[in-house]
């Protein structure tokens, strides 16, 4: 069996390229000397995790210049919900990091709720923390099983996507669809949980670190995944905080840094969970923060479907939440909050919040300007992915064409997070 | 923490648990290097524009039946229930900074300019800021100068106009209905 | 008359060939990418159509699945891979996005990639289950094998 080579130390100093952080320059010796071949990683690529293009320079199959090109998926998210009332408005923010999906829908309904001042009941709170957490294996899921089939391991991606579809049926079983499930309501969830999502909770639970224990040994000690990521895509400590990155990619650049631990949202600071750090800056660090963290998530869902409280699932707030079908009948009041909210939407208080949650990504964060109306002014997404890219010229500085496509796929971006 | 001795600050907000501070837009840099260097933010999260042509346009909403602030054909359109404060400018930039440390602390950083006032880049302060700023010319406008590569980002090279300014249309198609001529 | 019944039993063969492996290309762009790619995997498993080679190159694809909001910025590049396939090609629109620009009537998304390439199946949905993609595949193995011929010859594209 083959010994992996020693793996580069972290280095020192700082690797930003200059002048533009993001750009990485050919250099000038090289510039001149006509060798420079520049390949266009065009939009359409089965490589790039979406519509990425990358225009390269290389020298032979060294990377010397790289320069990203994003806005191939920009939708206009947010100046359509400023079109919408806030409840309508809700089923945007799904589609902005189409993989995790429910941290967009979670960290719009939380600045919403911030605004609102509202209290929410805590069956909600435990419900969205489980629902986010299952969100988060499955982002993990579809990178592992997306990176590995870049990096040649094709059978990883048949393994992964068959826990994938496991975890869509519980999201089919609470949400009524497979993907963008928008459940979170301002106040709480839409719906009361079904009866039988536990029990099946509990069996996805029994089986997913066994899976993850065989997605381990596929790949771990396989001499060609270590090789082809081991002391790729260095990024030093600095470097990534200076990049502003987050999540897994600051994690596995020795940042002990987690909104999750560090400000705690939802009902994260009464569940036990660890926060996977390493230090070596590289593709197989970020690799094992991702597996590490996908078992942390199943002791969450696991203490979460344990301690789930019982009571009301949405606030009681009748001037946000719409009153029980039932009340309609007999209260006067309670139909004219109907009426009201239905047709002229819920008012938010005038005011600016900025709201972070830890997505599968990283710092998923949303800026909400509200004139008091019932309709947003301004809605701001923080993508974590847009942040991701610009750290690639950093990443790639000193690599190979094939450890390009390693490190890209360990950022772990999705297109319509970076271009909203 | 104090704020106090921030250079160019103008006023210190405090609501719904955050801190705004409202800074000079030419002391833009001072400000933000004091913040990163004396009070340890050094991790910027996001620059948000936000443009604020037409707040309060529409108006407190009247009772039901009467024309200012209300369109009955169109949920969602009606009044404000009372006129929001004035904004001193037309755009908002808003820097979100983030202190990494054992005690986190986040802050946000703000200044107003008018259309066609030049902004300073951040960029030697925080090195993120290259893409946020490029956004925040591309949708909206912002001038930033001293931004080492300030080009479109999101929209096609050759657009028009800064989509997401309040006069800006959110274009798209009407709406057709099958059977209808 | 030999000759009559031969070509009508020849272009038959074809249909059926073309039915049985209609390689798509990676067009993934969007949410419906995601669900694109859960229907190669195996529980709904495309492979049994013969489909699960997607291939990179357009010019060695058949069919064209634009999964996702496509958007002003995009659409150049999707009109110059739909012009490096080869005949014969057919185009699934899989999803509302896709289809008609879904949610988003904006500035930037085009309304419908019918506007710019003639589509064949148009798939609702958003995302379509993958077992709604596949009742797309196969309502176009359906037309293939009828005779209809792929939608650009009949159609050009939506105003």
């Amino acid at each position: 069996m083959a010994i992996a080579p020693e793996r580069p130390r972290i280095y020192g100093g700082t690797r930003i390229p200059a002048p533009i952080p993001t750009v990485l320059q050919v250099p000038r010796h090289l510039r001149d000397s006509d060798d420079i071949l520049t390949v266009n990683f065009g939009p359409n690529h089965p490589s790039t995790h979406g519509v990425l293009r990358l225009a390269v320079d290389l020298d032979g199959e060294r990377v010397v210049g790289l320069h990203a090109v994003i806005g191939y998926l920009h939708t206009g998210f947010e100046k359509s919900m400023e079109q919408k009332s806030w409840w309508k408005a809700i089923t945007y923010p799904a589609r902005i990091d189409y993989v995790s999906f429910q941290y967009n829908e979670l960290v719009f309904v939380l600045a919403i709720e911030k605004l609102l001042e509202i209290e929410v009941p805590p069956r909600a709170t435990w419900m969205r923390m489980l629902l986010c957490e299952l969100n988060r294996i499955h982002s993990h899921l579809v990178w592992l099983g997306t990176a590995a089939l870049e990096l040649g391991a094709i059978s990883m991606f048949w393994y992964c996507f068959r826990e994938r579809e496991r975890i869509l049926d519980l999201f089919e079983l609470v949400g009524g669809t497979r993907m963008h499930t928008r459940y979170f309501q301002a106040g709480g969830l839409a719906e009361e949980i079904p009866p039988g999502f536990f029990d099946e909770c509990a069996t996805f639970v029994e089986l997913m670190p066994k899976a993850i224990d065989d997605y381990e040994g596929v790949v771990d000690r396989s001499p060609i995944w270590l090789e082809r990521t081991q002391g790729v895509g260095l990024l030093s400590r600095d470097d990534a905080i200076a990049l502003g990155q987050s999540g897994p990619v600051l994690r596995a650049s020795g940042v002990q840094w987690d909104v999750r631990r560090a400000e705690p949202y939802l009902a994260y600071d009464r569940v036990d969970f660890r926060i996977p750090v390493y230090s070596g800056g590289d593709v197989y660090d970020r690799y094992r923060v991702r597996m590490d963290e996908m078992r942390e998530s199943v002791r969450i869902i696991d203490q979460a479907l344990r301690r789930m409280p019982g009571g009301p699932w949405i606030a009681g707030d009748r001037k946000v939440v719409l009153p029980p079908r039932e009340e309609l009948h007999t209260s006067m009041e309670s139909l004219i909050h109907h009426f009201k909210i239905v047709t002229e939407g819920y008012r938010v208080p005038e005011g600016e919040v900025y709201v972070a949650v830890e997505s599968a990504r990283g710092e998923m964060g949303c800026y909400v300007v509200s004139d008091g109306g019932p309709r947003a002014w301004r809605v701001k997404f923080r993508a974590p992915s847009f942040v991701a890219l610009e750290a690639t010229a950093t990443c790639v500085s000193n690599s190979l064409v094939a450890d390009m496509i390693a490190i890209l796929g360990s950022l772990d971006t999705v297109m319509g997070d970076c271009d909203r | 923490m104090t704020f106090k001795g921030i250079p160019g600050l103008v006023e210190i907000k405090e609501a719904y648990g955050e801190t705004t501070l409202l800074v000079d837009p030419a002391r833009l840099v001072e400000a933000a290097l004091h913040l990163r260097d004396e009070l340890g933010f050094n991790f910027l999260s996001d620059i948000a524009a936000t443009d604020y042509l037409g707040w309060g346009g529409k108006g407190v909403s009247g009772y039901m039946g009467t024309a200012t602030g209300r369109d009955l054909n169109r949920p969602s359109t009606s009044g404000l229930q009372k006129l929001p404060d004035l904004k001193p400018r037309r755009f908002s930039v808003s820097y979100h900074l983030l202190a990494l440390r054992d005690d986190p602390e986040r802050v946000r950083l703000q200044v107003w300019v008018d259309e066609d006032e030049p902004l300073p880049s951040v960029v030697s302060v925080w090195p993120t800021a290259d893409w946020h700023e490029r956004e925040a010319y591309d949708l909206m406008g912002i001038r930033i100068e001293g931004h080492p590569n300030l080009t479109r980002i999101l929209m096609d090279d050759d657009w028009e106009g800064h989509p997401l300014r309040k006069d800006y249309p959110i274009g798209g198609e009407p709406v057709r209905f099958s059977g209808e001529e | 008359m030999e000759q009559a019944v031969g070509l009508t039993t020849l272009e038959k063969a074809v249909a059926w060939a073309q039915t049985k492996s209609m390689w798509p290309d990676t067009f993934g762009l969007a949410c419906c990418a995601i669900e694109m790619m859960s229907t190669v995997t195996a529980r709904y498993d495309l492979a049994r159509f013969g489909m699960e080679a997607f291939r990179a190159s357009p010019r060695q694809a058949d069919l064209l699945i634009v999964s996702g909001r496509v958007v002003h910025k995009m659409a150049a590049p999707l009109r110059q891979i739909y012009d490096q396939m080869l005949e014969p090609k057919w185009v699934i629109a899989m999803g509302a996005c896709a289809s008609s620009g879904g949610m988003f009537n904006n500035y930037t998304t085009l309304q419908g990639v019918d506007k710019i390439v003639a589509v064949d199946v148009h798939v609702p949905g958003c995302p379509p289950r993958p077992e709604a993609l596949l009742e797309g595949i196969v309502r176009l193995h359906e037309k293939v094998l009828a005779g209809i011929p792929p939608a650009y010859e009949i159609r050009d594209v939506a105003s």
